[in-house]
């Protein structure tokens, strides 16, 4: 039975898997607690996946579905870029394409007192940070750190915003980085901003440059490393040739 | 009129246990969080799928599970005739009462309280089964937006003319006015979550046809298993290392 149930967990790991696989037998295993992360639930004495993606591994117990979705699950710590929707007295309602509107305190900013709530306007990109977040309430975003200091978030002035899926941001903000990202950054100078949630902002000197930066990351979804840099190549070919 | 001929072939050359061609293609709909395209034979159907999100109206949203709504309509092209109003007539209204029902069978909604999943589903070329279409295509859409489900649903119909039960009837065959049963399971745990049958039927053949239907859902299940794979294996981002 033991032997059966490795071989059913071997033979997934780092595998795709749909909904409705089985990935374990609990009724084999004995006395050992596994944590389980995104995707997975426990359905009596199995194991079942509840997204399309793949399951991944880590020692000694970890078990999670890596999946890219166009739409973002909120998670705490993880910094990314809000639009906002509606102010209210206490709160800016924030959309940070999740199930529910976030809510960003007035006076989550540094230095912030109720003398100097900042006004913003509905369609202000902030980039944030998700404080907390809870199934049933509307996650909690901040401007600050965790010490308190601004460090880089707040509004995005001017730039371009664009959406991808979240799979896209995660390999964006991978270390090291990623291809496409170094390809580009050895040749041209632009500012960027990667929210996890699937929304990244690009600014630089010229129109052309943020144009051309935005379509290489948006090209770049399904490409291997090698792949992004030829297409970086080309496109830079391209841009001086025409320019 | 002459529906299985003596050699058993049906009107449309098919044996009484084929099933019609399938295909689906997954990300059809660049606007929406999941989308999928189903055909059976004749009978194309698009699915976008949208959610889970802020619900718009604070009355409507449910404190401690996820607001399903499903619209299912009809293109004005999508039959012979072309139709006068494709959405808010008494059948569509029943059928995307019977895709929602059935697709909350799966989706996961305790999960993400106080939101809303919208399905819509467009049928563009309409040749009988177009229930079951719609149920598969949600299906693709559903994972292919990332709504945690606990099974994949698949759907299919069977019918009872000329004495010989016939999977996945087309719209000649459902419109001679025989018993059509359509039946939707959960693929993994073959546990039925829709089963609709008009006109009449006795108990035992019944079950027969019954159970053709769910061997016809057997199929579709591993069709869209691979196709999910394949979409899911092409999606997945590389890291590098």
């Amino acid at each position: 039975m033991d032997d059966r149930s490795l071989n059913l967990t071997t033979s997934f790991i780092d595998q795709i898997v749909v909904p409705g696989d089985v990935v374990l037998d609990l009724s084999s295993m004995s006395n050992q607690t596994i944590k389980l992360g995104g995707g997975l639930r426990q359905d009596c004495d199995t194991i079942s996946v509840m997204k399309a993606g793949k399951l991944k591994f880590s020692k000694p117990n970890k078990y999670w579905v890596e999946s890219s979705q166009k739409r973002y699950v909120p998670c705490v710590e993880d910094t990314i870029l809000g639009t906002v929707v509606d102010s209210k007295a206490d709160n800016f309602l924030v959309d940070i394409k999740g199930p529910t509107l976030a809510f960003l305190p007035v006076l989550a900013f540094e230095g912030g007192t109720r003398r100097n709530i900042p006004k913003y306007e509905a369609g202000t990109l902030l980039y944030v940070r998700v404080v907390k977040a809870n199934a049933g309430m509307n996650p909690e975003l901040s401007c600050t750190d965790a010490s308190g200091k601004a460090a880089e978030f707040g509004v995005l002035k001017d730039g371009y915003m664009f959406e991808t899926s979240t799979g896209l941001s995660r390999m964006l903000l991978s270390s090291p980085t990623c291809p496409v990202l170094e390809a580009l950054g050895k040749k041209l100078s632009f500012e960027i901003a990667i929210g996890l949630n699937g929304r990244v902002w690009v600014n630089a000197a010229s129109p052309s440059t943020v144009i051309l930066v935005s379509n290489a990351i948006m090209n770049s979804e399904s490409l291997s490393g090698v792949q992004q840099r030829i297409m970086v190549e080309k496109l830079m070919q391209k841009f001086q040739s025409s320019s | 009129m002459e529906f299985v001929s003596p050699e058993g072939l049906r009107l449309d050359g098919r044996r009484p246990m084929e099933m019609r061609q399938i295909r689906a293609e997954i990300g059809v709909v660049a606007k929406a969080d999941g989308s999928a395209s189903f055909e059976m034979g004749n009978t194309k159907v698009i699915a976008a799928v949208y959610g889970p999100r802020e619900v718009p109206n604070r009355s409507q949203q449910i404190s401690d599970q996820a607001l399903v709504r499903c619209e299912y309509s009809m293109a004005n092209f999508s039959t012979g005739d072309r139709m006068r109003k494709p959405k808010g007539d008494r059948r569509s209204m029943e059928i995307s009462l019977v895709i929602r029902q059935t697709m909350e069978a799966c989706i996961l909604t305790h999960l993400m309280p106080r939101s809303q999943i919208d399905i819509f589903v467009q049928v563009l070329q309409a040749d009988g089964g177009t229930r079951s279409a719609c149920i598969n295509a949600a299906t693709l859409a559903l994972a292919d937006a990332g709504i945690p489900m606990c099974d994949l649903i698949t759907s299919c119909s069977a019918g009872y003319l000329n004495s010989t039960p016939l999977l996945d009837l087309n719209y000649v065959e459902d419109s001679a006015g025989g018993p059509d049963v359509t039946v939707g399971i959960l693929s993994k745990s073959d546990k039925v979550t829709l089963l609709q049958m008009d006109s009449k039927l006795p108990m035992d053949i019944f079950e027969n046809v019954m159970q053709l239907a769910i061997e016809g859902c057997k199929a579709v299940a591993n069709y869209i298993r691979e196709i999910l794979l394949e979409n899911t294996k092409q999606l997945e981002y590389r890291r590098g290392t």
